[in-house]
């Protein structure tokens, strides 16, 4: 007795049914953000808080920055380069001396960045270095992705 | 109504969290325009003074810098256009000689353009 044949579509039809979230739902961090801009800080503050729901912590200066990252020890540190009194990489050096912050990964944020600049922030142990304009929408999974976060529950 | 038509959950949530994102944002444009506005007011005066030859070295410095600050910025608030005028800016505020009579028509040109978009403000998301 010869089997009917079945030809299986459901690939195509489970492509055509699922259309993956535009903004997925990441894992809950916390996110130190160190400009002195209040812009660049509240926009991404509502940016990591609306799209990830994550929590995040602010401070206007390097020096307010080292303290926060002390007290409230974030996943991570989104850390402006261009700051009055104490500048981003000053403020990274510090950061990376104390004990109780140097385990925490920081990520650069700034408006200008040339080639010579990357190299020393690499050897600096920057994890990444994030451009100003930055898109709000995308800014949680351009952090996730330099941390290697998975996204999702 | 098909199933192509039907919106699903987390499209749903995704566009209400991106609505919500772009209200929030065009409220924090609305506070912010003063400080956004002066800046461009600064990169304007220190483009006269440089007509003027009369660009002190406090004055040019102070317009790099917000010029910096609103390339940063404005691309965020959906001004992509303005962050690469201000981009043009400080490069011509910060060389390191005087910059000659093609580039200061040109920061006038360009500083007059940035004056009008941040005046018309975003138009919608970048």
């Amino acid at each position: 007795m010869e089997l009917p044949k079945y030809r299986w579509d459901g690939k195509e039809a489970l492509l055509q049914a699922y259309k993956p979230p535009q903004t997925c739902k990441l894992m809950t961090h916390r996110i130190l953000i160190i400009d002195d801009e209040d812009d660049i800080r509240q926009v991404a503050a509502m940016s990591l808080e609306t799209v990830a729901g994550w929590d995040v912590v602010l401070a206007n200066s390097g020096k307010q920055g080292i303290e926060r990252a002390s007290t409230e020890q974030p996943d991570a540190i989104l850390l402006d380069v261009m700051m009055p009194e104490m500048d981003g990489p000053t403020t990274l050096l510090k950061l990376k001396a104390n004990g109780s912050t140097s385990h925490i990964p920081v990520l650069l944020l700034t408006a200008k960045v040339q080639g010579p600049d990357q190299r020393k922030f690499a050897e600096m142990g920057v994890k990444a270095i994030l451009f100003k304009p930055f898109d709000p929408l995308t800014l949680a999974r351009q952090i996730s992705a330099a941390l290697g976060w998975k996204e999702g529950g | 109504m098909t199933n192509r038509d039907r919106i699903s959950p987390d499209e749903n949530e995704a566009q209400s969290q991106e609505q919500k994102l772009q209200s929030m944002i065009s409220a924090l444009w609305e506070r912010s325009r003063h400080t956004v506005v002066e800046r461009a007011a600064r990169l304007r005066t220190a483009g006269d003074l440089l007509s003027d030859n009369r660009l002190d070295h406090a004055t040019q410095q102070s317009a790099v810098d917000s010029a910096h600050k609103l390339a940063g910025v404005l691309g965020t608030f959906g001004l992509p256009r303005g962050t690469d005028l201000a981009r043009e800016a400080e490069v011509l505020f910060g060389q390191p000689t005087p910059p000659g009579k093609v580039d200061i028509e040109r920061l006038q040109v360009l500083l007059a353009e940035l004056t009008t978009l941040i005046d018309r403000g975003p138009l919608g998301p970048s």
